[in-house]
């Protein structure tokens, strides 16, 4: 397939040319603005004005009116003719000799010093399009001469011409070209660049001039297109060396000239046109006779023998289009990159972006996903063309409409996939992928509804996993649109979350209980009752909690109390006041339960209400057990633990009011006695717990409880308060009442009190209560243990004496060493009582080693009213 | 007429040279777009752009064709490493690079370094079936499978199938080895005058690949890119003493010259 990159249209017909003169042909031809030229074999040159016309529909034809036609004279065709418009002369080549005639009435100009404007024996000429010289009412020109193998420089002003280089070449040339100093020459075996000014040669590669036409085409900056062997069109800059790969003619080729990007050639039979962004062939267009080809100022203009026509370039844009239109995406890109330097900045930029999503879509279209998506992203596609595909994915309240001409040919997405289903999928699974990624991207700023949203209709009606953490993101769905989509693939609980996203908790609540309920299916969450406990537990909406709690405690208490105790405590957080939650919790007596239990037991409130209510609601439950009959053991035995337990450890409850609770039931003797207990009533307690229970381990155990964070000595107490109870029920007046054979136990009791607890005990104060006639092999255990506790007792209060008295020691040792300077006393030295010197070697020290005579200390001893202790460290030198 | 848009400017240019069909458009193929398809003989030449760090490299590929063996010395001309491959079932191939192509390297960079590469190694080289490349990997294993449903499964005999029908399995005879390569590019050193000392070694620059598997592909051209570095360095530092200038006074000089003649 090909591009239609160029149109022939036809410029000067036959008939304007030469009428039915058949033997007259064209032979050159030139164009300087609308002004063309053309040569005829007759030895005529015409000269017509070219308008360009551009009909209504935007197509263009050329017309031309004949100005003028002059016959030169000579006989001979015209060979060349070329346009130096800044000085008005056309130069001309004909028979072999180069000379001037005037643009305007094609008259031969007469030579300012005499036959000096024309030149003979020239086989071909070019201008310099890019001459050295700067001087702009002149033009330099290139000469090759039939008779030597050299090139000549001239400089043609407007009535001369003259010789300013002649550089001899190693063989004859035949064609040439030039630019700069550099020409670029065709010889008859290879083509070479030459410096004229240097007169350095390189050489380009052979080609043989002879066989086959060479041609030589200057097509920018120093850089020439030649015509090479195989057919080639080749490129060579001045270093000789080619930057661009070559074209593939065919070996006939006449004329060639660049058209960027288009290379355009003519032989016998086609015009070809090839790319030189990817050397392809683009198009060919047929064309008989072809003669000439040649480009000026950009246009290129063929001639036949016989006519004349231009070569229109069809718009950039319309060649991409038509790229587009043939799904040649590699190459409609190719062509806009690499006009980019040819179209102003932002005009390329705007073109670049759309060729890219089109060429995007068309990849989409062939499902060929990740080539669409990187083309999109580099021509920043809007991505609500390619939400727009999809049919009612954008919402209602979307302010988006296509682009316009439109990016690609589909309606929509059933359009596309033509009924597949697969197709259709594949396209979802891909917008579901696409939009995941840029929603977070800039791609969506602006767009974030439009995209949030599809992505949730799609996340719905694909069961895709990603629809949660969607709506638990940040979003920006819309949900008036969502409601339905979610409904109607029975995403409840999502679309409860999309009612928390929209401050719509209580909305979201009333939906998830009736999927809970039953009412509605969704199995989104096996768990969503804990689920809408835990939103309730850090609901923020007061209201809400107070509102769906019964629910939730009706459900199952002992998981509905996490909304209150589980709530978070901070400062985000209306705090609920526990009064008013037991008040709210009081038609449902297990949650208060365990409400109070998080309140005394957890996070240990030191409050008086809620022991006192939570004690009373424990004996309440195990008075409501003990009615049942039959009695359930386990769970009266369960709720007892609980109240003994809070009894025991809880020291704000009402003792009181508790005791006063009990008092008139018979079973909870245990409870009483602790209760007792908390009222240090012990002997009552003990009695009742020796005497009425007979529990001799609880007895124990009351008293290791009660005086349990006491001082030893209350210990003590207690313990012979234990063993007193037990010897007094011993005693035999008291047999009676502690019941039929109760004596020995009692008896064994304080036995096994004693062997165990000894240390606890004064052993002389137990010797005193003992009655007289216990062996004494009974209390051994006791007894010995009294004996070497004393024993221990006294030799460690030995020991620590010692220890101390070593210890003082020691550090009358550390101070003696301190102050060992001697002290000196002399005849000379005085006394600092009495200010006498000393005569005999007998004195006392004063602190700080000061000497003073014995009798002064003495005396001032008597002296001092408060009789001061004095250091007595004396030292006797 | 409208400037002609320059492509992004080469910084330095590789060079494939060659008999026609030792796979060099393959060889290009494979490094740049990662596989081994069908090629059509090259006309002229064709060059690819390669990004290599921050520098371009153009990679020109010729054609081996006898008609357009005349480009070739263009081609080279300024070459900053030129890659001379045979193909290693083919002795001519190898013989072919010393007669003919040697000497179109006479326009390359006198620092130009030269690679010696023998292709089509899959053919001779078991070794050159495994390849990092995933899709060499995948073609070869349904080779290997079309061999095994070869009709000639009796006998557990190592020896390798008398007939040629499955050529494109089977081991070829290698005509040219690595000694041959070595030997070669030691008197391409002498020719180009060069000390073997002072001159990258052959062991280095003698590859064996498979344009086909990939093996040894990017070897080859990733060490040819860094061998160049300091070649597109030294053409940087050259430019930056901008040449441009130089030529612009001396062509205002010049051309005072040419004027004052002409008075
Ligand atoms: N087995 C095999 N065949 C190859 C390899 N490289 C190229 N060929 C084949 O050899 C032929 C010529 O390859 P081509 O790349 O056109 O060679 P060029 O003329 O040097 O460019 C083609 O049929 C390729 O399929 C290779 O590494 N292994
Ligand atoms: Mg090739």
């Amino acid at each position: 397939m090909s591009v239609k990159a160029f149109e022939l249209v036809p410029a000067v017909e036959r008939d304007l040319l030469m009428g039915d003169k058949a033997r007259i042909n064209i032979e050159c031809i030139e164009c300087c603005g609308k002004r063309l030229y053309v040569g005829t074999n007759d030895c005529f040159i015409h000269h017509f004005l070219l308008d360009e016309v551009t009909s209504s529909k935007g197509k263009l034809s050329y017309s031309a009116q004949k100005k003028l036609q002059k016959y030169l004279g000579l006989k001979k065709p015209v060979a060349e003719l070329r346009a130096a418009s800044a000085l008005e002369r056309l130069i001309v080549l004909c028979d072999g000799i180069l000379f001037l005639v005037d643009m305007e009435t094609l008259e031969t100009v007469p030579s300012a010093a005499g036959g000096g404007a024309k030149i003979r024996g020239v086989t071909a000429f070019c201008i310099n399009e890019n001459p050295v010289n700067v001087d702009p009412f002149c033009v330099e020109m290139g000469i090759l001469s039939s008779k030597r193998r050299t090139v000549q420089i001239y400089m043609v002003y407007e009535d001369r011409v003259q010789l300013v280089k002649e550089v001899t070449t190693p063989e004859q040339p035949c064609a040439l070209s030039v630019d700069g100093y550099f020409l670029c020459l065709a010889l008859a075996t290879q083509y070479m660049i030459l410096n004229y000014s240097t007169g350095a040669f390189q050489d380009l590669f052979p080609y043989n001039s002879e066989e086959r036409r060479p041609i030589v085409k200057r097509i920018s900056r120093e850089e020439f297109l030649l015509a090479a062997p195989g057919g080639l069109g080749m490129f060579a800059n001045a270093e000789g060396v080619s930057q661009r790969a070559p074209v593939n003619w065919s070996e006939s080729v006449i004329g060639a000239a660049v058209c960027f990007p288009y290379v355009v050639a003519l032989d016998e039979s086609f015009i070809t046109i090839h790319s030189m962004l990817d050397q392809q062939l683009k198009q060919t267009l047929s064309f008989r006779d072809g003669h000439i080809l040649q480009d000026f100022e950009g246009k290129v203009i063929l001639a036949s023998t016989k006519a004349v026509y231009v070569l229109v370039p069809l718009p950039l844009e319309r060649q991409i289009q038509d790229l587009l239109a043939s799904h040649r995406v590699e190459e409609a890109l190719t062509l806009t990159e690499g006009a980019q330097k040819n179209i102003p900045k932002d005009k390329f930029q705007i073109l670049h972006k759309r060729i890219l999503q089109q060429a995007g879509f068309i990849h989409f279209g062939q499902l060929q996903f990740l080539e669409a998506k990187e083309l999109f992203r580099k021509g920043q596609l809007d991505v609500r063309e390619l939400i727009s595909l999809y049919p009612l994915l954008l919402p209602a309240s979307s302010s988006f409409t296509r682009c316009h001409p439109p990016l690609h040919e589909f309606a929509d997405l059933n359009h596309l996939a033509q009924g597949d289903q697969e197709k259709v999928l594949r396209c979802k699974k891909f917008l579901i992928s696409y939009l995941g990624e840029v929603r977070s991207t800039e791609v969506a700023n602006g767009c974030k509804e439009d995209v949030d949203t599809a992505l949730l209709k799609l996340y719905a009606e694909q069961d895709h996993d990603s629809l949660l953490d969607l709506l638990a993101s940040d979003n920006f769905c819309q949900l008036a649109d969502s409601v339905p989509w979610l409904e109607k693939y029975h995403k409840y609980f999502a679309l409860g979350l999309l009612y928390h996203c929209n401050g719509q908790d209580s909305a979201a609540l009333q939906l998830w209980i009736q999927v809970v309920d039953g009412d509605l299916q969704d199995s989104t969450r096996s768990d969503l009752y804990e689920y809408i406990v835990d939103f309730l537990c850090s609901c923020s909406n007061v209201d809400l909690v107070w509102k769906y709690a019964n629910w939730a405690l009706q459900k199952d208490p002992n998981i509905g109390i996490h909304i209150f105790t589980k709530r978070p405590i901070s400062k985000y957080q209306p705090h609920l006041k526990a009064d008013d939650v037991i008040t709210y919790l009081g038609k449902h007596g297990n949650a208060l339960l365990l409400y109070l239990e998080h309140l005394v037991l957890e996070r240990r409130l030191q409050k008086e209400k809620f022991h006192t209510h939570l004690a009373v609601l424990y004996l309440e439950r195990v008075l409501l057990l003990l009615t049942e009959s039959p009695t359930d053991e386990e769970k009266l035995t369960k709720a007892r633990e609980k109240l003994q337990a809070m009894l025991r450890e809880s020291n704000l409850y009402r003792v009181q009011f508790l005791l006063g609770k009990m008092e008139n039931c018979e079973q909870l003797l245990l409870e009483r006695a602790t209760v007792l207990g908390k009222l240090e009533e012990h002997d009552k307690a003990l009695h009742i717990l020796v005497h009425e229970l007979k529990d001799f381990a609880s007895a124990e155990a009351f008293c290791i409880w009660a005086s349990s964070c006491r001082e030893s000595s209350y210990r003590q107490q207690l313990f012979h308060l234990l063993l007193g109870v037990y010897l007094d029920g011993n005693l035999p007046g008291n047999s009676q009442t502690a019941g039929g054979g109760g004596n020995g136990d009692l008896k064994m009791a304080a036995v096994d009190l004693l062997n165990r607890h000894g240390e606890v005990f004064d052993a002389a104060r137990v010797l005193r209560m003992l009655p007289g006639d216990w062996s004494l092999q009974l209390l051994r255990p006791f007894l010995g243990r009294a004996v070497r506790a004393s024993m221990h007792a006294c030799r460690t209060s030995q020991i620590a004496l010692g220890l101390a008295h070593s210890e003082n020691l020691q550090l009358l040792h550390d101070r003696l060493k301190e102050r060992k300077k001697p002290i000196f006393v002399s005849e000379k030295k005085g006394c600092h009582l009495c200010h006498n010197t000393f005569s005999e070697p007998d004195v006392v020290s004063l602190p700080g080693g000061i000497p003073v005579h014995t009798h002064c200390v003495a005396q001032r001893v008597k002296d001092s009213p408060t009789k001061r202790q004095l250091t007595n460290s004396s030292n006797h030198t | 007429m409208p400037e002609v848009s320059k492509m992004k400017k080469p910084d330095v240019k590789v060079v494939l040279l060659g008999d026609m069909n030792v796979g060099k458009t393959s060889l290009l193929h494979r490094y740049t777009e990662r596989k081994f398809k069908d090629t059509i003989s090259t006309v002229g030449g064709a060059f690819f752009l390669k990004q290599w760090g921050p520098y371009n490299i153009s990679i020109w590929d010729t054609a081996g064709r006898e008609q357009f063996h005349g480009l070739g010395s263009m081609y080279c001309r300024g070459a900053a490493a030129v890659i001379l491959t045979y193909d290693v079932t083919n002795w001519q191939s190898l013989a072919e690079l010393e007669e003919r192509f040697l000497s179109l390297t006479d326009t390359a960079n006198h620092d130009c370094i030269y690679a010696v590469v023998g292709n089509k190694a899959d053919l001779t080289d078991p070794k050159a079936h495994l390849s990092q490349d995933l899709d060499g990997v995948s073609q070869d294993q349904t080779e290997c499978e079309e061999d095994r449903t070869e009709p000639q499964v009796l006998s557990a005999c190592p020896t390798p199938p008398a007939s040629p029908a499955s050529l494109s399995g089977m081991i070829l005879h290698k005509q040219v080895t690595h000694e041959d390569a070595l030997a070669l590019y030691g008197r391409i050193l002498r020719y180009k005058g060069l000390e073997e000392k002072s001159s990258l070694p052959a062991e280095k620059m003698c590859f064996e690949t498979s344009a086909k598997t990939g093996y040894n592909v990017d070897t080859l051209f990733e060490t040819l890119f860094d061998l160049v570095l300091p070649s597109i360095l030294r053409k940087r530092n050259e430019n930056q003493e901008s040449p441009t200038v130089d030529l612009e006074e001396c062509r205002v000089a010049s051309g005072k010259r040419t004027k004052s003649t002409c008075c």
